[in-house]
Order: C-alpha cells, then sequence, then structure tokens
C-alpha cells in the first residue's frame, strides 16, 4: 500500500494514465446521468417477449446466440483438457499439513449449502440473474472447499466424464431436434406459451439447455480445480 | 445518490488497482486483483446488470483469483 520515498516513473504515468481515465469516464458519466443507463434493452425486451422466457438475457445467451454458447463451453472443454494434459498425474494427494479441526467442521457445514445454492442458481436461470455459467462455477467453488479441507476426498474421474459427455452430447442432441422440426438449430421445440411467463415450466427447451450448460461447466471446473490441487500436492 | 456510489466505485477501483501493480509481493497483487473484482460488481449491478454482477463476482472475484493463487504456489517462491 506505501508508496515508496523514490517513485519510479512508471508508477508516476501509470498514475497520470488512472487520472486521465477517471476524468474519461467521470465526463461520459455526468452527461448521461441516470435516465440515460438502462435503455439499451428496451428493443430487446419486446423481442425477448416472444419466447416466453422472463430473463431477457437468458433469452440472448441460450436461444438468439445459442451457436455462441456452444463455441464458449467448447472453449471452456479445450482449456481442461489441456490443464488435464499438462498436470494430470496418477499419484494420490498428500498434502504435508493436515488441515484443522475448524476447517474440516465448517466445509462439511457450508458444502451443502453451496451445492444447493449451485442448483437454484442453475435452474431458476431464465427467471432470476444467473444461470448456467455462474451455478456451475459455483458447484465447482464448493467441490474446491472439499478438496482444500479433506485431503482424501477426490470426485472419481469416470463420474467427471460420464457428466462431461452427457451434457455435451444433449445440447448436441436438442439444438438437432430443433433443427429438424422447426429448420433452425436450437429451435423451441417445446411449448413456451407467453402466458406462462415467470413460472419454473416456461420457456420450453431454453431452461433445459441451461441446466445441461451448468452440468458441463460445474464438471469442467471441478476437474480443472482437482488437476491443480493434485499437482500442487506432489511438488 | 447513484452519482454518488459509482464515483466512489471508480475510484476506490482505480485506488486498489494501483495499488495492486505496485506491490513487491505476487500473493498481495492477487489479493488486491480480488478487491478490484468486487468493485466491478458493485458498479455492475449499479449500472442495472445483474446477470454480469454474478458472473464477475463469481468466475472474476472467486475462482479465477483461486486459480491465481494455486498456480503462484505451484510456481513456488522464485517468483
Amino acid at each position: 500500500m506505501s508508496l515508496k520515498r523514490d517513485i519510479p516513473t512508471s508508477a508516476l504515468s501509470g498514475f497520470a494514465l488512472s487520472a486521465i481515465l477517471v476524468l474519461t469516464i467521470l465526463n461520459i458519466l455526468l452527461q448521461h446521468l441516470p435516465s440515460k443507463i438502462s435503455t439499451a434493452g428496451e428493443e430487446l425486451l419486446k423481442v425477448n417477449a416472444t419466447e416466453g422466457v422472463a430473463n431477457a438475457v437468458t433469452t440472448v445467451v441460450v436461444y438468439f446466440r445459442g451457436f455462441d454458447t456452444l463455441g464458449e463451453i467448447a472453449v471452456l472443454f479445450i482449456a481442461s483438457l489441456g490443464i488435464g494434459l499438462m498436470l494430470h498425474s496418477n499419484s494420490k494427494c498428500d498434502i504435508k499439513a493436515e488441515s484443522n479441526f475448524m476447517l474440516q467442521t465448517a466445509s462439511k457445514l457450508l458444502f451443502p449449502i453451496i451445492m444447493l445454492f449451485g442448483i437454484y442458481v442453475m435452474i431458476y436461470g431464465h427467471l432470476s440473474p444467473g444461470g448456467g455459467f455462474q451455478g456451475g462455477v459455483i458447484i465447482a467453488s464448493g467441490v474446491l472447499l472439499l478438496l482444500i479441507s479433506h485431503k482424501e476426498f477426490e470426485v472419481p474421474h469416470s463420474v467427471i466424464v460420464a457428466l462431461e459427455t452427457f451434457a455435451g452430447v444433449s445440447y448436441v442432441l436438442i439444438g438437432l431436434i430443433g433443427l429438424v422440426v422447426l429448420d433452425k438449430f436450437l429451435g423451441n421445440f417445446l411449448p413456451n406459451d407467453i402466458s406462462n411467463m415467470g413460472l419454473l415450466m416456461s420457456g420450453g427447451v431454453i431452461p433445459i439447455i441451461y441446466i445441461i450448460v451448468g452440468i458441463k461447466v460445474g464438471s469442467e471446473m471441478s476437474m480443472i480445480v482437482q488437476n491443480l490441487i493434485r499437482r500442487e500436492s506432489n511438488v | 445518490m447513484i452519482g454518488l456510489i459509482i464515483l466512489f466505485t471508480f475510484i476506490a477501483i482505480i485506488t486498489i488497482a494501483f495499488a495492486a501493480i505496485t506491490q513487491k509481493k505476487l500473493a498481495d497483487s492477487i489479493i488486491l486483483f480480488m478487491g478490484v473484482g468486487l468493485g466491478n460488481v458493485v458498479l455492475f449491478f449499479t449500472f442495472k446488470a445483474p446477470d454480469v454482477a454474478l458472473t464477475e463476482a463469481v468466475i472474476g472475484a472467486g475462482i479465477s483469483s483461486l486459480i491465481f493463487l494455486m498456480a503462484l504456489k505451484h510456481l513456488g517462491e522464485k517468483s
């Protein structure tokens, strides 16, 4: 926190740059305060009503840009694959220091709540903020908590592989069914009545796809975290 | 009122980011980077983007900092 007595020129130039940035952003903000902040999505909200999903962002991410979401999942899969190739080792974890009693008890208490919150964020992604990506990462952080506190804990490799394969295959299958039924990749072939908007069973195929995305992201992030922890304990 | 919150958050984010790049130990920088992520969460939430705020809280401030910390421990003390 404390700046040294002789401030280097790079720090000074960085400070000047950030001051310029602050002034620019303030200038923009003061011109558009505060009624014009949230007008960008107005037209999108009108289109959104045709799909019967309450959360407009979910409609954009899963439906209008569903193919991009498939690409994002592929990117995450490749990242997980690369980390697995670089860091995988068969040896068991042997962390030298035993984690203490407080951490073990607290993690046993917190783990179900974190899991429940992750699943909630995943299932209610089409009604409230959140969705598959966020819920999956929350579940992976719960797994990370158990990995830190219990040194013999391990998610079995076969379970992760099965979940990930199932999720990836069913995403593409649902997309192809939409292509066959409605002549559009990821077409919404299930009933999506606007009168049901706001219910849990609304939006047709969109919540199902987001749950699948959540399963895939959760298993991939758990894989990444587990590989990093295993490798770290071997060094 | 909302303008005051935004102004304060901007100043806090830039101060924390400046502190993060001037730290000597990398672990301190990563913790301050987490603080930048938390400031971003407040900012996104005031701009009425709760989805982005949730994503930033989970990924930007949460698990990416933890992955940075694990990578730092993996690299060892020599860096």
